[in-house]
């Protein structure tokens, strides 16, 4: 469909295909991700909603090669940047990517940094290695982006060691080091989710200062549609390591088409008093990923459940240019649609 | 997807079970020991442990010799050595008369390991001549081997040795002595096989033969049985084995299981009371944990002293007790000292739990793993200690064995019989390997932490 | 940092001034009077010691007069050696145990830290078996056997070449050296490679060294920068304690090969009761091992910042 127009007007800076993870434990062999497609535009922010152990974070942090394999594996999938196929691999024309081409946070900065160098010693190693930097030039530059990244007497802080930061201090210079080589994807692995609340914001507010100044793309890994709303351009809804539905962030959000985004926005809060309503949690939990359902993975805890959701995987349907949600409740055959669930939720 | 029917997208009914999750919950001994079963080498460990224990209590029952008999007609034999012996006579002095009035270094009659007669004729210049025996011959840097006679008057040309023989190959070296008695560079090497024999008197008072028997001389009968040998002073080493045992595991196993205790009551007292007393009682502790150690094992026991015919295992016991109860309380104070920061337990707490309940039902519970993983890693470092005093000379005292006093005296006999060495240091490192294993096991079978690491 | 290091010693006097009482309690509980059990003593040393520590007066002036004694660094005179000082002991032997002991220390540290980080990157591959297996024997072996057993070799081996490659027991050359420092070092070399390999699987799941392969560097870097550095901090912490393992462990060493330290000479001491110098020399000991702590704790603060910052 649109996939030809999308090349042709606007080339996707990543596109990732059918990628499955697994991992061989003690309990025997979990398939965290089962097939996943995404891909983002230059310059634009896509996130990955879902709740804790749906494979968001393991479906970035295996492209980027930061699995242990073993006990990990990718069993199949690609990944193109610039239409390039980088999976499996961490170079590209003999040069890292890593660092260089695509850079990541994590959620927990207070762990996420060594706690024996200082943060300039850090921040300047992707400079030396990637860009050959000296030393000193390149602790200069790791002075410049703690600037850049709002940190108050920069110069002082780089001589300083992550202990010494507060968290939301240390997040801000981890996003100085991943932008350090001026990537074009920054992948954000839950970013704010270790932070208070104010911090969050001020975060989030820098990380799409950054994207305005460099033009990088952005991957936000979260479980808050809150920061959704806020920072993204596309939406990608996963459950039980496959995404259910994709869209823009109007689409998913006031066009929601998947009974699991439903359920999420019903236990959501909102702050428009002309909207509130009673937080309604998701009954049940996720499915076990040893052994996935035959049919969608939701079915167990889907309110609208049919016979067929229990025996088949549904397929995606389209239903719009970018939207698209996997759920029986689109077929042709089915009684009802996702849309008067959703007016009936609302009303 | 042609067997998709309109049917199919009627609404599911669902069984009332569809929600709960099929995995059994297990409790944590439940899921430790399912840990500890799939760890080969940790269960490996545990039968070897059962099996010491047998070998150490019911060995004793099965094979009865005792520990403290000597067996002279097999001085430091390896296991395994052919046991028949040859009846010969009584013993009587020699005249130094050789029937056959031959010449040079030669053996008179069967050398036997009663008695072995070497005649000689006086060597070129000598001024007398002493006898050494060697297990090698002399070679180019003249190793006679140990004297085992000397005469200064030249007119002596025989020597009996009746010491220590062992059925086997020896080098009997005649060499001459200078006027001033030191020795020369002369002398005449005979090989000597030497013949196990015993005699009938001997025989009988070992049980061996009835006393009614008509067995006579120059038949063969077979020695008492030593499946392990015998050690210098030809005691059975399997016997000694056991009841060696019987002291490096009472001091392995029960110093550990007192100064544990110990360090749990002191450690859970120091961390439940907090503030100043527990301040005071670490600080003591870290005292205790300075004290060099071994030296004041050493110490202890001189302090406590061994009296006569006592076998120095209780005054062991006491040293390691004062000494090493610190390392379990320290730990257990930690971790009650965690415990008491758990939510769970301030929930508890505001619910009016008691603090014998607190006590009894969160916290002593939840040490448990780690008090049982510290016991099984002391028990090793117990055994050590043990052995390593005994080496010295400063463990538990002689005639009572034990694996490190077994391994004292075979150390000086390494390089010719090394089965007195070999046993009592394989017991001891098959022990403290099995202990040390076992430990690891529980440890990771516990040690929610450690979990994901192997 | 200042502050800390003298805070340190403080305590360090302190736990040495504890070591020092409990010697002396638990040497003048031995049953007997020390002076009357001994068959060596000569009127003249009675004499001396008698004067110095005032044997006939209550047991707290005694116990004064030692401390006194101690804070001027004086351990006495020799009980069965007429009229030598104990510290003349202590300075002809103790040098012997420290070089052994400083190369058994060094031998076991590096190998420690080698084998450690080899069996946590070949993780349950051959390599960390076959290390592991060795580890194991290590540890398990008696430190007697492995001296006896090393000896014994070399003493095959040298039979084997027909001259003398390494010398089986004495003192004076390297050459001597070398073998002991290795059996001395050996079972803390294996403790230290096991905690190695368990400090640097830790570290090698931990979050830092995914940020550290997040930013491409290359894994040589990412070893020595990142994962070494980190893991190296809890063995450097156990070293303390561990030079006091090997140092009271020389006793073996000393007397299977024959060496004149001061363990071997220690052992002699506690056979022919010599309480001065059985006490001297457990005091000496305690004391070199605190400041020994002490000094390996220092250098911890250099090289972990959250300590040395604090």
């Amino acid at each position: 469909m649109s996939e030809a127009l999308n090349l042709a007007n606007n080339p996707m800076l990543l596109e990732v295909e059918n990628l499955a993870v697994e991992f061989d434990t003690y309990g025997g062999v979990v398939k965290a991700v089962r097939g996943v497609d995404f891909s983002v535009e230059e310059g634009k922010t896509l996130a990955i909603v879902g709740e804790s152990g749906c494979g968001k974070s393991v479906s970035v942090q295996s492209m980027m090669g930061l699995i242990h394999m073993p006990p990990g594996r990718i069993t199949s999938g690609s990944a193109r940047l610039r239409g390039e196929e980088v999976l499996g691999r961490n170079e590209l024309n003999g040069k890292e990517i890593r660092g260089a081409e695509i850079s990541m946070i994590f959620q927990d900065p207070m762990t996420s940094l060594n706690p024996t160098m200082t943060i300039g010693d850090q921040i300047a190693e992707p400079l030396q290695v990637h860009r050959g930097l000296s030393y000193r030039q390149a602790f200069g530059e790791a002075i410049n982006l703690l600037e850049m990244s709002k940190i108050p007497e920069a110069a002082k802080r780089a001589k300083q060691f992550p202990f010494e930061f507060s968290g939301g201090m240390l997040q801000r210079a981890m996003i100085a080091m991943a932008i350090s080589c001026k990537p074009s994807i920054l992948i954000a692995d839950e970013p704010t989710t270790a932070l208070d609340v104010t911090i969050q914001a001020q975060i989030l507010d820098l990380m799409q200062d950054l994207q305005k100044e460099t033009g990088m793309a952005i991957i936000l890994i979260t479980h808050d549609l809150g920061v959704v709303a806020r920072m993204a351009d596309e939406v990608a809804v996963m459950y039980a390591g496959k995404i259910v539905e994709h869209g823009t962030v109007d689409d998913v959000f006031y066009r929601s088409a998947h009974p699991y985004t439903l359920g999420l926005r019903a236990a959501m809060p909102n702050n428009d008093p002309a909207r509130q309503h009673e937080l309604k949690p998701i009954e049940g939990s996720p499915p076990d990923l040893f052994a996935p359902p035959k049919g969608c993975g939701y079915c167990a805890r889907c309110p609208f459940a049919m016979e067929v959701c229990d025996k088949h995987h549904p397929q995606d349907y389209f239903l719009g240019d970018h939207h698209f949600s996997c759920c029986w409740l689109h077929h042709s055959d089915s009684p009802t649609k996702p849309e008067e669930l959703y007016f009936k939720e609302n009303s | 997807m042609t067997d998709i029917h309109v049917s199919d997208f009627r609404p599911l009914q669902r069984r009332s079970d569809v929600h709960g999750i099929s995995r059994p919950s297990l409790s944590y001994w439940e899921d430790a020991w399912i840990r500890l079963k799939a760890n080969k080498r940790a269960i490996v460990s545990l039968y070897l442990v059962v099996a010491l224990l047998f070998f150490t209590l019911l060995g004793p029952l099965i094979w009865t010799v005792d520990p403290g008999l000597q067996d002279l007609d097999q001085i430091s034999q390896p296991p395994g050595t052919d046991r028949s012996a040859e009846i010969v006579a009584d013993y009587i002095a020699w005249d130094g008369v050789d029937p056959s009035a031959g010449s040079g270094a030669r053996v008179i009659d069967v050398p036997t390991t009663q008695v072995v007669r070497l005649k000689w004729d006086s060597l070129p210049g000598a001024n007398g001549h002493r006898v050494y025996r060697n297990l090698f011959p002399v070679g180019n840097e003249f190793a006679y081997g140990i004297p085992v006679g000397e005469y200064f008057d030249n007119a002596i040309d025989f020597h009996e040795d009746r010491l220590d023989l062992k059925p086997g190959r020896y080098f009997y070296s005649i060499v001459a002595l200078a006027a001033d008695g030191s020795v020369t560079q002369t002398y005449q090497t005979v090989e000597v096989d030497v013949v196990r024999v015993t005699t009938l008197s001997e025989a009988r008072e070992q049980g061996l033969i009835q006393t009614d028997s008509d067995l006579q001389i120059g038949d063969s009968i077979n020695l008492s049985a030593h499946p392990l040998g015998t050690d210098y002073l030809g005691r059975d080493m399997l016997s000694r084995l056991m009841a060696g045992a019987q002291v490096s595991l009472s001091i392995g196993i029960g110093a550990p299981l007192f100064f544990v205790f110990f360090g749990v009551v002191f450690g859970s007292v120091a961390g439940f009371i907090g503030g100043k007393v527990d301040q005071f009682m670490m600080r003591f502790a870290d005292f205790v944990v300075a004290l060099p150690f071994l030296l004041f094992m050493i110490l202890f026991k001189i302090a406590f002293g061994i009296g006569p015919g006592e076998s120095g295992i209780m005054p062991m016991l006491i040293a390691l007790v004062l000494l090493m109860w610190p390392a379990t309380a320290r730990l257990v104070r930690g971790q009650i000292l965690q415990i008491r920061e758990q939510a769970y337990v301030q929930a508890s707490q505001l619910l009016g739990a008691k603090t014998n309940y607190l006590i009894f039902r969160h916290m002593l519970p939840n040490t448990l793993g780690v008090v049982l993983v510290t016991l099984t890693f002391e028990i090793p470092k117990a055994i050590f200690v043990e052995a390593f005093l005994s080496f010295i000379g400063m463990g538990v005292a002689p005639p009572t064995p034990s694996w490190g006093s077994m391994s004292n005296e075979g150390i000086k006999t390494m390089l010719t019989t090394p089965h007195e060495l070999i046993f009592p240091a394989v017991f001891i490192s098959i022990t403290v390997l099995a202990f040390n294993l076992l430990g690891d096991g529980l440890r990771d079978a516990l040690d929610a932490r450690m979990r994901n690491q192997e | 940092m200042g502050w800390y290091i003298f805070k340190r010693l403080i305590q360090g006097i302190i736990t040495v001034w504890f070591i020092a009482t409990a010697t002396f309690f638990a040497m003048h509980s031995v049953p007997g009077d020390p002076l009357l059990n001994d068959r060596a003593v000569t009127p003249a040393i009675r004499a001396n010691l008698e004067a110095k520590y005032g044997l006939d007066q209550p047991l707290l002036t005694q116990y004064v007069i030692y401390l006194g004694n101690l804070s001027r660094g004086d351990f006495g005179i020799s009980f069965t050696q007429e009229n030598r000082q104990v510290n003349d002991i202590i300075r002809e032997h103790f040098p012997v145990s420290a070089i052994l002991g400083i190369l058994a220390v060094l031998f076991a540290a590096l190998g420690g830290v080698l084998w450690g980080s080899l069996t946590a990157l070949y993780r349950n591959r051959l390599p960390d078996y076959i290390i592991m297996f060795l580890v194991i024997l290590g540890i398990s072996v008696p430190s007697f056997v492995v001296a006896a057993l090393s000896q014994y070799s070399l003493v095959t081996l040298n039979n084997a070449v027909g001259q003398t490659l390494l010398p089986v027991a004495g003192w004076g050359t390297i050459l001597h050296m070398l073998v002991p420092a290795m059996v001395l070092g050996l079972s803390t070399m294996a403790y230290l490679t096991r905690l190695m390999r368990s400090s640097m699987l830790e570290v090698i799941n931990s979050d830092f060294v995914r940020t550290a392969k997040s930013k491409g560097l290359p894994p040589a870097r990412i070893f020595t920068r990142h994962q070494v550095r980190n893991a190296i901090l809890p063995v450097i912490t156990v070293l303390g304690p561990q030079i006091a393992v090997i140092t009271t462990g020389g006793f073996v060493v000393e007397i299977v090969f024959a060496i004149p330290g001061l363990g071997r000479f220690f052992v002699e001491a506690v056979q022919q009761l010599d309480y001065t110098v059985i006490m001297g020399t457990t005091v000496f000991y305690g004391a070199f091992l605190v400041f020994m702590v002490i000094v390996v704790d220092v250098l911890y603060g250099f090289i972990d910042p959250r300590v040395r910052l604090k």
